[in-house]
């Protein structure tokens, strides 16, 4: 399934300093069906879509690994603490159990 | 001799009856999901048999009566330096009653800076929070708090 998510990587403070430690959200609208609930219409189950593990990748060194459970809420959030180390990108990756998975990346570009 | 028997018969039936209501609540349990997982072994599968302290050092903040048990929001944080010798290792955060007990296991790393993780949680019911926090040393702490779930009015 190539359907596209929406996701957004936020970082608190927006203006940062080179080696400041920051804030980093991760947020992905994905719907965490644990396969066990009902659809109230239809009666059927509804089959299980949760994501397997979600990874923070900071210029290609991964700094945030994550095996996840279908007992997060749905429209999950992740948020960590990251160390500003000079210019470059970060990559957050997740993986679904059904085989899907999804990039996405912000530039680092810390001032003064 | 009468009474004795009777006696007798009214301990049968007792232990009959009690046997029932376990045996069909056996029957009709709830449907359990694909990684289904106690409290206690998913403990032991983490920890590898040691047992983990209670400590301050890790905090965990939960509200302690969540309106809707389909959003409670956790955040745990631990007290640690975060340098190559002495960081934390690992925070997962497990629930009490929910099919499958493992919420969510971070493995963080000394590039992290502080240890800190926050996300939001689905709770089936009135149960606890525990996170459990493994140190670079191999020690392990944990902090739990139960929640109260007030789904539909009146808890």
């Amino acid at each position: 399934m190539a359907d596209k998510r929406k996701s957004l990587i936020k970082i608190k403070p927006k203006r940062y300093k080179d080696g400041e430690i920051v804030k980093v959200s991760f947020m992905v609208m994905h719907p965490m069906a644990t396969g066990m609930t009902k659809d109230k219409k239809t009666k059927k189950i509804i089959p299980a879509k949760y994501i397997n593990s979600v990874k923070f990748i900071y210029n290609g060194k991964e700094i945030t690994n994550m095996t996840v459970w279908e007992s997060l809420s749905v429209n999950p959030v992740f948020t960590t603490y990251m160390k500003i180390n000079g210019k470059g990108k970060l990559t957050v990756k997740y993986t679904d159990n059904t085989g899907e998975s999804h990039e996405k990346t912000k530039k680092i570009k810390p001032r003064g | 001799m009468q009474r004795r028997d009777f006696f007798k018969k009214l301990g049968t039936a007792a232990a009959i009856t009690a046997v029932i209501p376990a045996m069909s609540f056996a029957g009709d349990a709830k449907p359990k999901g694909p990684n289904a997982m106690d409290f206690d072994t998913a403990v032991k599968t983490i920890t590898g048999g040691k047992t983990p302290k209670s400590s301050k050092k890790v905090k965990l903040k939960v509200p302690e009566i969540a309106e809707n048990g389909a959003v409670v929001p956790v955040t745990v944080t631990v007290d640690s330096p975060m340098t190559a010798s002495n960081y934390v290792k690992a925070i997962h955060i497990l629930d009490g009653k929910n099919s499958n007990a493992r919420c969510i296991d971070v493995f963080l790393t000394p590039a992290n800076g502080k240890a800190m993780f926050s996300t939001r949680i689905k709770l089936g019911g009135t149960q606890n929070v525990t996170a459990l926090v493994e140190l670079s040393n191999g020690e392990f702490l944990m902090a739990s708090q139960s929640v109260k779930v007030t789904i539909g009015g009146c808890g």
